[in-house]
């Protein structure tokens, strides 16, 4: 769907975007991570036409993007306001109205979404009446108004209380189940691993990773597994012996423990679980995958030896 | 071109519907419409009030001076003699403001003294002179004449000598039309100020409140640019015609009946004893109370309004995209609302030397830095109005489209410059703005 290939843009003497590429499959949900002052905006803007790149091309469905593909993206920027004066429905008509749409579709429109967040009776009502939270269904209803194919949204939970962001969550998931493609970037890394299917993590104007979720996890995972046991602690400890590390210890109760064991040598789960057998009683165990907040820091702050 | 009318359409509605739009739609022109007709009641005659008292020890002028009363001197009559001295002193002469004597003497050597307690205008002392005057001759028609007075008097008229330019045969130009060109041009600058100020604070908002980015996924910032400052000007061109309509709906009522023309015979008024108005002369008339009035006479008879609008247009509209640029330019590069305000103190200083420039030309017309504040776009909207007043010389009219085109081409540039300052600074946030950000912007492609 969306395929951005080898962008570089500087302002002046600061490199922003340095060759950077990646690809974003039709019907996906895909995380632009990275942290402040990585680039992130600069290539959503030039994604949107707001800037111009030095170098590369941005293609949506194999075309090179102009401002005719403009009226199938809908933009969403970290920083977004709304004209004060103007009641919601002049507002989200102007702006579908920008977007393409005729006056009718884009009442039509305007109709089907207030419906939906059940907000039809802040129709008339001018935007410096509506509360912060009031307002931000609001700019999310201008943004997929004209139902684009490809929705950018930069930090969409920056700002938004809790209710509005499980709302906007679900609304992107179902439209990811209807087929269309959403660019988000983020820092929330606990959304990312929620309704990201892929990845791409740019640092110092880079990009460093990037990939689908589950298989950065899968490649990020550094042979650690926990069990949830009641017992002896000590008991435990003998068993392991000299195949295995304890590198972190729980104890929610009295003789209930969850230890995250790193293996050693040539140990692997299996021969973890025969030699915990008889020793303790398991309750369950499983393979510690880690969070995409961990592989972000991991990337960005390397640990000193 | 289609989102760029949608954005027209948007500025145009939002200033029209602001009440402030609505307010100076009405007050404005009811503001200016006060001012003239404070100038006509009192700009183009006498304001002063006079109260004279005659003394006619001989009982010459037989009490009587004016059929009607008249709206600035009123007179008294004493049958005696009253010493300046007494008049100055006495309490019973203190509602007095002057004392007219005419003694018995006054027939043969035509001396009439006029004691004053301040000193009249010209235009009151010419009024009584010529009252008195008018009414000794008729005295004097009735002694030595077998005349009647219409007779004498149609045999007295003195040979007029009309002195013409013969460039301007019909007396067109004059100081006093000048100044309607100078309120032409403050006019200009005073909506350039203000829409300029609009420009200004919609571009800051836009980009204080941050929907900028999301329009700029819409449109391109030159088509926001040129859209909002289109719809602004659109919309001060609304308000500019409403101010057409009031002004005009109101001198026409003042015309209808507060001022109405002294070249209509119906509207003649006729305050001598004996005379009547039709063998009156303009000249005469001008002393005539409140007959004849040079502003009234300005406004309604030598302003070619259809010449002054035209122009009036063409540079409202050079001025405004020329201004305008450099308000939105200033809008678009700050980074707060507080830095707007300091960055545009110069232009409004521009503006205000702009109108000097144009008081300038009212004084000194030929000089020759008028010559070239009309051309300098900076003050020709405002100068070239006073020209137009003044009148051109015959082949040179050319000065007055080279300027528009100086001016446009002016604004062509300024406006290129500004929506290049516009495209690279709009999504700049929360900076203070310095000289080196604006260079930086106008280097980056």
């Amino acid at each position: 769907m969306l395929s951005v290939e080898n962008i570089s843009k500087s302002f002046l003497r600061k490199q922003a975007l340095d060759d950077v590429s990646f690809k974003v499959e039709k019907g996906s949900v895909f995380g632009l991570l990275g942290p402040n002052g990585a680039g992130k905006t600069t290539l959503i803007r030039i994604i949107n036409q707001i800037i111009e790149p030095d170098a590369g091309i941005i293609r949506i469905n194999n075309d090179i993007v102009t401002r005719k593909h403009l009226a199938t993206i809908g933009y969403m920027p970290e920083e977004r306001g709304l004209y004060k004066t103007m009641t919601v429905e002049e507002h989200a008509l102007f702006l579908g109205r920008l977007r393409g749409l005729s006056k009718q579709d884009a009442s039509k429109m305007v109709n089907y979404w207030l419906d939906k967040f059940e907000i039809s009776n802040w129709k008339k009502k001018r935007i410096e009446e509506l509360s912060k939270g009031m307002a931000q269904k609001v700019q999310f209803i201008c943004t997929v108004l004209h139902e684009p194919e490809l929705l950018i949204l930069d930090e969409p939970y920056s700002g938004f209380d809790p209710i509005n962001m499980e709302l906007v969550k679900n609304e992107l998931i179902a439209m990811r189940n209807k087929g269309k493609t959403i660019v988000l970037s983020t820092h929330n890394m606990k959304s990312v691993e929620e309704v990201c299917d892929s990845v791409a993590l740019i640092h110092n104007s880079k990009k460093l990773l990037d990939g689908n979720v589950a298989t950065i996890q899968g490649e990020k995972k550094a042979g650690i597994y926990a069990i949830k046991f009641r017992g002896n602690m000590i008991a435990f400890v003998n068993a392991l012996w000299t195949g295995y590390d304890v590198i972190e210890t729980e104890n929610p109760s009295d003789n209930l423990f969850v230890v995250k064991v790193k293996m050693r040598n040539d140990s692997n789960f299996e021969s973890l679980l025969r030699v915990l057998l008889g020793q303790v009683q398991i309750e369950a165990a499983w393979e510690v995958l880690p969070s995409m907040q961990d592989i972000f820091i991991d990337i960005v702050q390397p640990k000193t030896a | 071109m289609r989102n760029t009318w949608i954005i027209i359409l948007r500025e145009i509605k939002e200033r029209v519907a602001s009440r402030s739009f609505v307010l100076f739609s009405i007050f404005g022109p009811l503001i200016i419409l006060g001012l003239i007709y404070l100038m006509f009641k009192f700009g183009g005659s006498e304001s002063e009030k006079w109260n004279v008292l005659i003394t006619d020890k001989a009982g010459i002028l037989d009490n009587k001076l004016l059929a009607h009363p008249d709206a600035n001197v009123s007179y008294s009559f004493a049958n005696d003699y009253i010493e300046h001295t007494d008049f100055a002193a006495g309490k019973r002469y203190q509602k007095f403001d002057a004392i007219v004597e005419i003694n018995e003497k006054v027939l043969s050597n035509k001396i009439a003294y006029v004691f004053y307690r301040n000193k009249p205008s010209f235009n009151l002392q010419t009024k009584v002179q010529y009252q008195v005057e008018r009414r000794l001759e008729e005295v004097m028609i009735k002694q030595f004449t077998t005349l009647s007075v219409e007779k004498f008097r149609e045999i007295k008229q003195p040979l007029k000598f009309n002195f013409r330019n013969v460039y301007d045969p019909y007396d067109q130009t004059s100081d006093i039309r000048t100044w309607v060109g100078f309120f032409f041009g403050t006019i200009i600058l005073v909506f350039i100020a203000l829409f300029g100020m609009t420009i200004l604070r919609s571009v800051t908002s836009e980009k204080s409140n941050r929907i900028v980015e999301v329009l700029l996924a819409s449109v391109k910032p030159r088509q926001l640019l040129v859209g909002k400052m289109t719809g602004i000007g659109i919309a001060a061109f609304i308000q500019f015609i409403l101010w057409i309509l009031v002004i005009g709906v109101g001198l026409y009522l003042m015309r209808a009946f507060l001022f109405p023309s002294i070249y209509d015979p119906s509207a003649m008024n006729v305050v001598q004893l004996t005379d009547s108005g039709k063998i009156m002369s303009v000249q005469e008339k001008l002393y005539e109370g409140n007959t004849f009035n040079a502003i009234v006479d300005l406004v309604y008879e030598r302003v070619n309004f259809s010449v002054m609008l035209t122009f009036f247009l063409l540079f409202f509209i050079g001025g405004y995209l020329f201004y305008g640029s450099f308000f939105a330019a200033i809008g678009s590069t700050v980074g707060t609302e507080n830095d707007g305000q300091q960055f545009v103190l110069p232009i409004l200083l521009i503006l205000s030397l702009s109108a000097y420039a144009g008081y300038y030309t009212v004084a000194n017309p030929e000089s020759e830095l008028a010559f070239w504040l009309h051309f300098i776009p900076f003050t020709s909207p405002v100068v070239v109005m006073v020209k137009l007043t003044y009148g051109y010389a015959n082949g040179e009219a050319y000065q007055i489209w080279l300027s528009l085109i100086i001016l446009l081409l002016s604004a062509i540039i300024c406006l290129s410059i500004a929506s290049k300052l516009y495209k690279n600074g709009i999504l700049q946030f929360g900076h203070r703005l310095r000289l080196k950000h604006i260079f930086q912007w106008l280097r980056i492609k």
